[in-house]
């Protein structure tokens, strides 16, 4: 005990009380000081605990819930008979949540020689996102295979910030089956994004770019949910505190016929045709298919399509992105006879059995307006004139009846205006009158122009539906319906929201008496001995049609070709319209086919696939009914 | 000197105990939810902190049979044997986080630094103890207490640990200050203290130490940082409001956006899941605690017992004020535990050994120097 300096404890004891009073003292002072910081410390919580207790709640709060948003299935579409042409899929994206990561360019770097991808596309889509707050989560990736999923999901402790998140994609089950008419979705603009609700649409949604996906946008839509998760510093959810589950959209049951509008596009695909084929219940205004050609691929828009493939379908000179049905516009050729007929009937110019000499070519000023038949028709009435597609007999009553005439009876059939179908950019087609002209062109009307109208060519303009409605209106009595292509909407619920019923646009009061004997001209086209569709027939259906050739130029240098050598972009497009059965149609069916150079021979054998289709239960039917009264007779 | 006298237990001091089991039990309680759920591996803190607490119990058991006046004599042997153990430390350590502080024992990681500051507690005591001076002390009186300390410090500095090292220094002014020293020497003592500052400043302190100053004095310049912490703690203390969330309802710290919150933030979970009232109560039985301690150094029966219980008391006093200020945003992220709240062992043991030598000093006031042992 030597490094004390003391020897025993006595030593130590002794003490002195001054001194001890004096520590006391000391202590008491001590004591106070411990009491200030008691207060201090005992205040600063009075402050944060009781004065800034709601302010630091909230903090906490939106410290620790992290609301996701859960988009809503998107509704189904349905075809007629119920078949599931459009549904949804879980679709796997990669995202990334940007306050999850340290450092998003080591992470991005990490992912790209991961997944072996190339990171300035990383990176634009992190510059496009850079406006959003950090914690929303932005799309590197739209579904990814099965591979890269695993990848990621077995990782994930390697990418901090870096999740997959599922959102429904659309599934096509009849592929690219009346692509025009459905359309396809894509990540909404920065356009449409300031242009729509914000409580709607976030950056990154997918929002219908073309067809019914656009237009019926509200219905399908549906509405999103949202999860409220607990998160954790580190961005890992913890629980889920709240979820509301998205309210899926309406379902859209169309009036199109999926087996139908199979058959008209896969015949028109098979031909390589390029074209419109529109079919329609003339009694409604269903219209059961509407198909263009070339179809538009469907599947390259699903993650947003490419630039190449963009560029490729701009660049198709069939162009495959414009609906034929509504947006392109041709010359109607012969089709537009029946039109000329009308206003013959109606104003008395003709009568059924008005005959007209057709030598091949009518002669009017000091110009010769050919026949298509050269050697000439002979003495013609008005069935010989539709069923043989005269000509001069045309000529001569467009001629006595005037161009307006003609345009007033287009208008009444449906031409030259709007259908008001529910497809985007419809054209309105044109009905040439002298007004029209004089505005147009400053010019006066020449009387021959009036010929080229009254068969169909000139400045005469249709869209294959126009055709189609004014085959209905024929058929059906002189009704013009509203076309339709949506039969009802459902809820989730099942509810209808929405149902189909004919619209009549306007009804002929008076001159429907005169359809009939147009439409035994249109059953001879395609039941008589010397009709222009006589390839057309069906054994035990009448059909009543009219074929047409729309001259896209008129030039001398291809006059001597054949026509099988004149370039594709020069040749005539083909019409066929029909109608069946003639005793009490049903359906009307109009086929265009451009280039297709003769309605009868290239549009005629898709309107013939078309009834055989619809009418096989009838058509089979009536077969065995044949075969039975045969074997009776026998 | 095993002589049980009976007076022992009737001057225990059953008051001492019953406000450190008070504090215990509730910090043992706050430990469970703070590293609430329990992780899958490994010996959950809570589990491992109420066994050190048991051993703690036991080690004050056993120092009660002593006299407190026999440190006297272990002063120094113990002084050495931190030494060593310090400079150990700095060879053969464990280090977490860029620092080397534990030794690691297998079954405990011992923090040598912690026992430093009680070693310093009593060393100081002995001295100013043995060396009276009714005018106060003058400079040159100064000499060995200083060295005594500037060694331990030094080498809690090299390890780096700032926190404990500033503790020495506290320990170092508070008693110094405590036992009264001349004018001129409270001058000299501020020249050179600033002058150390400064020097520490640019030449001892490393980066991070220093950013942790600099984000006191502007935390929202560095919300992921040591503002982070702090703005993180504020939000879990404030949230909780007047009556708390509920017991391991806490969500800031459950969610870890906390940090170290079952060590030097644990108060924190304290004040998110027991609100204002809960905190109130917690500090109440804390600070009579304290209050305790200095009454136990007034009625103390000499000066080394006045000493060794006013130190112990300051011991525990700036540390627990330090963390508070620092939970509560008031200073910087200095690592400096909440005494006998925040996880770790070495802490813990400290402060149940700092409160022994208090009941000691308590239970033998009554003693005389004929009462007492003789040591041959």
């Amino acid at each position: 005990m030597k490094w004390s300096g003391y020897n025993n404890l006595e030593e130590l004891t002794e003490y002195d009380d001054a001194d001890l009073d004096f520590l006391k003292r000391r202590i008491v002072f001590a004591g106070l000081i411990v009491l200030c910081f008691a207060a201090i410390i005992i205040a600063r919580l009075w402050f944060l605990q009781v004065h800034k207790g709601d302010e630091y709640r909230d903090r906490a709060d939106n410290n620790r819930v992290r609301v996701r948003e859960v988009a809503a299935p998107r509704g189904n579409i349905f075809d007629a008979k119920s078949r599931k042409m459009v549904t949804n899929r879980p679709s796997f994206n990669v995202v990334l949540v940007r306050e999850d990561s340290n450092d998003v360019d080591k992470l991005l770097k990490k992912l790209a020689t991961a997944l072996d991808l190339d990171i300035s596309m990383l990176w634009e889509k992190l510059r496009d996102a850079s406006t959003k707050p950090r914690h929303i989560p932005v799309r590197l990736l739209v579904d990814v295979d099965w591979q890269t999923l695993a990848y990621v999901e077995n990782h994930n402790q390697e990418f901090p910030g870096i999740r997959i998140e599922t959102t429904p994609a659309r599934v096509y089950h009849y592929e690219n089956l009346a692509a025009h008419a459905i359309g396809y979705l894509g990540e909404i603009s920065k356009k449409e994004l300031a242009a729509r609700d914000s409580d709607i649409y976030t950056g990154g949604d997918l929002i219908g770019k073309m067809g019914l996906e656009r237009l019926r946008e509200t219905d399908l839509r549906g509405e999103k949910g949202s999860s409220s998760s607990e998160v954790n510093a580190r961005g890992f959810e913890q629980q889920l505190l709240k979820s509301i589950e998205p309210l899926p959209g309406n379902d859209i049951q169309l009036t199109i016929d999926a087996e139908l509008q199979k058959v008209a596009e896969d015949l028109m695909d098979s031909g390589g045709k390029a074209g419109a084929v529109v079919a329609m219940e003339v009694k409604t205004g269903r219209m059961l298919a509407l198909a263009s050609n070339p179809v538009l691929p469907l599947n390259q828009f699903v993650g947003g399509i490419s630039h190449k493939n963009w560029n490729a379908l701009l660049d198709n000179e069939k162009h495959p992105l414009i609906n034929k049905v509504v947006q392109a516009m041709y010359p109607p050729g012969s089709t537009y006879k029946m039109i000329t007929a009308m206003a013959g009937l109606s104003t008395g110019v003709i009568d059924k059995d008005t005959v007209f000499y057709c030598p091949g070519f009518y002669t009017f000023g000091n110009r010769r307006y050919h026949c298509w038949k050269h050697s000439g028709h002979g003495a013609v009435n008005l069935k010989r004139a539709i069923s043989e597609s005269c000509d001069v007999y045309f000529y001569q009553v467009g001629l006595r009846v005037g161009v307006d005439k003609l345009a007033e009876f287009a208008n009444k059939f449906g031409l030259g205006h709007k259908s008001g179908i529910e497809l985007e950019h419809e054209k309105s087609g044109l009905t040439p009158t002298k007004e029209w002209k004089k505005k147009k062109y400053g010019q006066k009307w020449q009387d021959g122009e009036t010929l080229s109208v009254a068969i169909g060519q000139g400045f005469n303009l249709v869209t294959p539906l126009q055709i189609c409605l004014m085959t209905a209106t024929i058929a059906n009595g002189g009704k013009q319906y509203l076309p339709q292509i949506i039969e009802k909407v459902t809820d989730p619920d099942g509810k209808i929201i929405e149902q189909f019923e004919p619209v009549v646009v306007t009804e002929m009061t008076g001159d429907e008496r005169f359809l009939p004997l147009i439409r035994e001209g249109m059953e001879e086209v395609v039941q008589g001995r010397r009709g222009t569709a006589r390839l057309v027939r069906i054994k035990g259906l009448t059909i009543g049609g009219k074929t047409g050739t729309a001259q896209v130029v008129r030039l001398k240098e291809y006059k001597h070709l054949k026509e099988e050598d004149i370039p594709y972009k020069f040749r005539d497009h083909a019409w066929f319209t029909c109608y069946a059965p003639a005793e009490d149609p049903e359906i009307a069916v109009t086929v265009l086919v451009e280039h297709g150079l003769h309605g009868g021979s290239g549009a005629g054998p898709v309107a013939r696939a078309i009834l055989e289709a619809y009418f096989s239960g009838y058509l089979q039917l009536h077969e065995e009914t044949e075969k039975a009264a045969k074997e009776e007779e026998e | 000197m095993f002589r049980i006298d009976r007076r022992f237990f009737q001057n225990f001091d059953w008051i001492l105990l019953l406000l450190l089991l008070g504090v215990a039990g509730m910090a043992l309680m706050n430990l469970y939810s703070a590293s609430y759920p329990p992780s899958p591996w490994g010996m959950p803190p809570f589990v491992k902190q109420c066994y050190l607490f048991l051993f703690g119990m036991l080690c004050i058991l056993f120092i009660l049979f002593f006299d407190y006046r026999e440190l006297h004599f272990w002063n120094y042997p113990f002084y050495v044997l931190i030494i060593i153990l310090l400079l150990l430390v700095l060879f053969v350590g464990n280090s977490a986080g860029g620092a080397q502080r534990w030794i690691n024992l297998g079954f405990f990681r011992l923090q040598p630094s912690e026992l430093a500051k009680l070693m310093l507690v009593v060393t100081l005591a002995s001295y100013y103890s043995r060396k009276e001076q009714t005018e106060g002390y003058g400079i040159r009186d100064m000499i060995t207490p200083v060295l005594l300390t500037l060694l331990p410090f030094l080498l809690i500095m090299k390890q780096p640990d700032l926190g404990t090292a500033l503790m020495l220094g506290i320990i170092f002014v508070s008693m110094t200050v405590f036992a009264k020293i001349r004018i001129q020497t409270y001058g000299l003592g501020l020249v050179l203290g600033g002058a150390a500052g400064v020097f520490a400043w640019f030449f001892l302190l490393r980066d991070y130490q220093k950013r942790r100053i600099e984000t006191l004095l502007n935390p929202a310049k560095d919300p992921m940082g040591q503002g982070y912490q702090i703005l993180q703690s504020k939000i879990a203390v404030g949230s909780g409001g007047v009556g708390g969330k509920g017991y391991l309802e806490g969500t800031q710290g459950h969610l870890h956006f906390l940090p170290e919150r079952h060590t030097d933030f644990a108060f924190s979970v304290w004040g998110e899941e027991w609100g204002f009232a809960g905190s109130l109560f917690f500090l109440g039985v804390y600070f009579t605690m304290l209050f305790w301690g200095l009454y136990v150094a007034m009625t103390a029966r000499d000066r080394f017992g006045v000493f060794l219980s006013f130190g112990v008391v300051m011991l525990i006093f700036w540390q627990a004020v330090i963390n508070l200020l620092m939970i509560l945003g008031f200073l910087p992220v200095v690592g400096i535990p909440l005494p006998l709240v925040s996880y770790g062992g070495s802490s813990l043991l400290t402060t149940l050994l700092g409160l022994g030598i208090l009941m000691n000093v308590r239970m033998r006031r009554f003693q005389t120097g004929q009462n007492a042992d003789k040591m041959k």
